[in-house]
């Protein structure tokens, strides 16, 4: 079967929990939350950052594989292009963020404080000041706007190059070669906008402090939550009977890359951590100080449920091969990545919110001080709670639901891809 | 390690699907090949040839944990009791600081420890001849070997049929 068919059970399932999500956000909205909302804002803002991000980087990965010539993968890229395309909803997502921040909707961040800026101002706070210049409303909005419009762009753009190979064949491979033109464009705009895309929506929530290794750090969880997902999707459309010749010897090598990239992404967050608790520079330790005093479980929990577990599962040749056990360590990695932005972003953002609720939208205290104000566990801050987990699956229903749509409208495996021969034959062992 | 000398009867093939399909064939009449030769490594042939999982990583494996234990108890035994230093108002033991240092050496007991068990295994290394068959097959002949010891003429014979048949494009026979 080369013709995916999404079928009204699977649509149902996934509108199912686009109504939960739905519902639970209403509810999170409505009845549970402060006076700023920042329970809901914070979950919207989390999952559309996670799940706009693993967009990006399926497309990153898809780009750079395909700029390395590299033939193992373009059976199944259709998946790639199909999850892809959320780039646009994604971008539809922030500009909700965008349109609360300058209406006021949300105190997600602190900058976004006119007061801090004006050294006339008892508020006045040198160092949100002296990042003014990239961390304000203007940036965020047009950057936003650009820099992910022009993803979703590349995105559609490779998309339909891909299956314009399909239906309109020719023996100089013309759409091949301009579908390398964008990919490498792509490769360049992508490495660089997507840092700054993630120092503004998720590093910019704890507006004082800065990590030169962040935006690598959200990347690297991307890429092992993306390529988690794909892994699922292989092995769930592998047993409706499609994809025969997606063999055990793929999901080896996409076994490695999430063996090897939740390999990397500890390695980022054990350097950011380290460098920052050996210099034991005051304004760099609070965003750990917070962590531990009132993250303790999940700042561990992260490290195990990303770094042990696949360490451990995956590290076996014959593990990499097996559906059974590839499932499982996708969906562990998958809702594990899902905690680890759940960390970066929550606590800044509760801090802020509690700043904002205590002292009057204008007027901001230093972070340690109000650290030390909250304290215990604050249901759907400092632990996900049911309505996390709600949204959570809401948002999953959505990407998936646009995902499958997607991958009904062209055939599953490219018919006039110059490296399919490779991909069907491909052997790891 | 000089035991008896191996009596080898070998044919060489222009191909690799013809040696493929003649390590098949040598299965299916049940031919017990001594070892097969390729210039580069050729795809599915350990598995007809039914190897077992190589062990390498299972060394590996044991001498990276070496290299762990080693480095973290060795800084640990250094910084509490042997020679404690206080840097930069951290504690004695403070876990973070090693654990660079555990990780390079885990890597290099692993790396180092791999090679010589690899070398050892295989019998290769400085001084050690190893005797080639034919100098072609390190270049364009993929070569199936067989020791015949003790081997009568009639069973000669079926391995010559065995190379006539499967596409040999020469036979020769050598004591290494």
């Amino acid at each position: 079967m080369n013709q995916f068919t999404f079928e009204g059970s699977q649509k149902r399932l996934f509108l199912g929990m686009m109504v939960l999500g739905v519902i639970c956000m209403a509810s999170t909205f409505l009845f549970d939350d402060d006076a700023l909302h920042t329970r809901f804002w914070t979950n919207f803002l989390h999952n559309s950052v996670y799940f706009t991000g693993i967009a990006f980087v399926l497309l990153f990965f898809y780009a750079a594989s395909t700029l390395a010539y590299a033939g193992w993968f373009v059976n199944f890229k259709r998946v790639f292009e199909a999850y892809t395309q959320f780039l646009w909803v994604g971008l539809g997502l922030m500009l909700v963020i965008i349109a609360g921040m300058w209406m006021h909707a949300h105190h997600l961040y602190h900058w976004t404080d006119e007061s801090l800026l004006d050294p006339n101002s008892p508020n006045y706070d040198v160092v949100v000041a002296g990042k003014s210049g990239f961390i304000n409303k203007y940036w965020y909005t047009f950057g936003t706007i650009l820099f992910v419009g022009t993803w979703a762009f590349c995105a559609t753009k490779l998309r339909q190059l891909s299956v314009d190979e399909d239906n309109n064949p020719n023996p100089e491979y013309s759409q091949y070669v301009s579908f390398k033109k964008y990919a490498a464009f792509f490769m360049f705009f992508g490495a660089f906008t997507s840092a700054a895309m993630i120092w503004q929506w998720v590093m910019s929530i704890d507006v004082h402090w800065y990590s030169t290794m962040f935006a690598w750090y959200a990347t690297a969880s991307f890429l092992v939550a993306g390529l988690a997902l794909v892994i699922a999707t292989l092995i769930y459309l592998k047993s409706k009977g499609y994809y025969e010749s997606v063999l055990p010897d793929h999901f080896h090598d996409l076994g490695k890359y999430i063996f090897g990239f939740s390999i990397f992404w500890t390695y980022l967050w054990f350097d950011q951590f380290m460098l920052i608790w050996y210099v034991n520079n005051g304004e760099e330790t609070v965003y750990f100080q917070e962590r531990f005093n009132n993250y303790s479980f999940l700042f561990y929990a992260n490290i195990a449920i990303n770094f042990v577990l696949p360490f451990l599962i995956l590290m076996r040749n014959s593990v990499k091969r097996k559906a059974g056990i590839m499932m499982f360590a996708a969906i562990v990695l998958f809702f594990g990545h899902w905690l680890d932005f759940f960390q970066m972003i929550k606590p800044g953002a509760y801090i802020t919110a509690q700043e904002a609720l205590a002292h009057g939208a204008g007027h901001a205290g230093d972070a340690a001080h109000a650290a030390a104000e909250h304290g215990g566990i604050v249901m759907g801050f400092t632990i996900p709670g049911l309505l996390e987990l709600g949204t959570f699956i809401g948002f999953l229903g959505l990407f998936l639901y646009l995902g499958f749509n997607q991958l009904a409208k062209a055939s599953l495996e490219p018919k006039n891809d110059p490296y399919l021969g490779e991909a069907l034959h491909h052997e790891v062992i | 390690m000089k035991s008896q000398n191996k009596e080898i009867f070998y044919g060489l093939y222009d191909d690799d699907e013809d040696l493929m399909k003649a390590v098949k064939a040598a299965n299916k009449d049940h031919l017990e090949i001594y070892d097969v030769y390729t210039p580069f490594p050729v795809h599915g042939l350990d598995h007809i040839m039914h190897f077992s999982e190589s062990r390498l990583h299972i060394a590996g494996f044991v001498f990276g944990a070496m290299g762990t234990l080693t480095a973290f108890l060795f800084m640990t035994w250094v910084f509490t009791r042997d020679w404690p230093i206080i840097f930069g108002g951290k504690p004695y033991w403070s876990v973070p600081a090693f654990i660079p240092i555990t990780f390079e050496l885990t890597v290099l007991f692993a790396s180092i420890g791999m090679v010589v068990s690899y070398y050892i295994v295989n019998g290769m290394g400085f001084g050690v001849e190893n005797p080639t068959l034919d100098d072609r097959i390190t270049d364009d002949k993929f070569c199936i070997a067989f020791q015949t010891n003790g081997y009568s003429d009639d069973q000669i014979n079926q391995l010559s049929n065995f190379f006539q048949s499967t596409g040999a494009s020469e036979t020769s026979s050598k004591v290494i």
